[in-house]
């Protein structure tokens, strides 16, 4: 059977293997028997999900307490000091958006919101701690049909752009799909 | 054959010269200088180009002293013209020039704003610490960095004529910039400045949003402005207006061998259709402020 030493040797690493993989299989079996292992991955989920939530309020606190004191000028210079490291994410365009909203510059909030909520779902969705479902909702309300006016009035390619993005986010709101 | 491919050679770096040279109308476009004509040309010769390409017409880029814009307008130097909104106001108002579309760039996309700021731990807090105080201004035709913050004042109850100790303008290029770092160099107490450069220089990190406190902004008004001579062509003018407007991010054009995305190479986000009316908020501030061209002695 065995000729030579090599074959000696290859048998014993094919032993080895053997032996290795059984231990596996048996260690494998015994944690699997011990944990649900779709718990698990809830729990590991909800625990990022959680961890990104408190990682965005920390970041962005500054922005949120200069907003809430009315100082949006000041609130928007720090999101674009933010915006270094932090370049289009999701939840600054989102402030963004709301502190123009606000500031009652009108096509930039919308083009920032509606950018925001193509980067992130968590925006329309009722069930999301960053969920801004009824400032979005006033928003369609409060603009969707001045706009449609205005539109219908004059030829402008910028608004004709603002009334996409609005019914963009009226179609998110809504459960659409892009 | 040598003589025959000789002939050949000459024959096309003959046609090919006669395509260098067009038989399109030449027009020129005034551009109002920010710093230095040589970023001016730098800025807008791509753009030019994308023009004159997309129009076929032959557009030449001369760039202009701001104070010399409106009297070169008028002596009908330029068909086209790129300013800041108020010199586009003094055009319009003087001269009857024709409204194209306005620049969109940094947070409020085709308007602007002015701000007013102090160093941050200078006291300095409220609009109404700046009486007394050393403010220095951008230049005197800036809306963003003179007039808004002007008209700011006095709509506070603060003549700058008289309730501030001091006031001064910088000299050469980079005003804005200058006027910033005069702050933040503790040079002077209160600066105006325009909430763009306030914006860029925040997002290049060459100063932080904690340095100063603003102690006011302007409302907005619209940002700097593509105008037409009156006597220009009504098609023509309908054309570059929808040239501009119709320009997106990653348009591109050939420039001296390379190609170039036009609106990045200038600077600008986009352009808008605005209509006159969009600028009566900078109409009102001028009046208030007593600025051309509605200057009354």
């Amino acid at each position: 059977m065995f000729k030579d030493r090599v074959d000696i040797l290859l048998a014993g690493l094919l032993l080895v293997c053997v032996a290795a993989g059984v231990a596996l299989l048996i260690g494998g079996g015994s944690q699997a028997s011990q944990l649900n292992p779709s718990l698990d991955k809830a729990i590991a989920r909800d625990m990022t999900y959680q961890a990104k939530v408190s990682f965005l309020e920390r970041l962005y606190a500054p922005v949120n307490e200069l907003q809430q004191n009315g100082k949006y000028e000041a609130a928007l210079l720090k999101l674009d000091e933010l915006s270094r490291n932090y370049p289009n994410e999701a939840h600054g365009e989102l402030l963004r958006g709301e502190i123009l909203l606000r500031m009652q510059v009108i096509p930039q909030a919308v083009e920032h919101l509606a950018k925001a909520v193509r980067l992130s779902a968590d925006y329309v969705d009722r069930q999301s701690p960053l969920s801004r479902r009824s400032l979005i909702d006033q928003l369609i309300a409060n603009q969707l049909p001045k706009l449609k006016a205005k539109a219908l009035a004059q030829e402008n390619a910028s608004l004709q752009k603002t009334l996409q993005n609005l019914y963009y986010l009226q179609g998110r709101l809504a459960g659409g799909c892009e | 054959m040598y003589l025959l491919r000789l002939i050949l050679l000459g024959s096309l770096a003959l046609l090919a010269g006669c395509q260098g040279s067009s038989d399109r109308p030449v027009m020129k476009i005034g551009y109002m200088n920010c710093n230095s004509a040589e970023e001016t040309m730098e800025r807008f010769q791509p753009l030019t180009k994308y023009l004159s390409d997309k129009l076929n017409v032959e557009f030449q880029a001369v760039p202009v002293d701001t104070q010399d814009f409106a009297e070169r307008f008028a002596g009908g130097e330029f068909e086209f013209a790129h300013t800041n909104s108020l010199v586009y106001l003094i055009l319009h108002e003087e001269q009857q020039a024709t409204l194209l579309a306005t620049e969109k760039r940094g947070n409020y996309g085709s308007h602007t704003a002015g701000a007013i700021i102090s160093k941050k731990g200078s006291g300095i807090k409220k609009i109404e610490d700046i009486k007394g105080k050393r403010v220095i201004f951008g230049p005197q035709l800036a809306p963003s960095g003179y007039l808004a913050q002007y008209d700011l004042m006095l709509r506070n109850g603060i003549d700058p004529e008289l309730d501030i100790a001091y006031y001064a303008i910088p000299t050469g290029s980079f005003k804005h910039e200058k006027v910033v770092y005069s702050v933040y160099f503790d040079q002077f107490d209160v600066a105006a400045v325009p909430a763009l450069d306030l914006e860029l220089m925040t997002r290049a990190g060459k100063v932080t949003a904690d340095d100063f406190n603003i102690l006011g902004q302007s409302p907005t008004f619209p940002y700097c402005t593509f105008s037409a001579r009156k006597d220009v062509d009504a098609d023509l003018v309908k054309k570059f207006r929808q040239v501009l407007v119709d320009l997106t991010e990653p348009d591109t054009v050939d420039y001296q061998g390379e190609t170039l995305k036009v609106l990045a190479s200038a600077w600008i986000n986009g352009f808008e259709a605005l209509a006159d009316s969009d600028y009566d908020q900078l109409r009102e501030m001028a009046k208030r402020a007593n600025m051309p061209p509605y200057q009354e002695f």
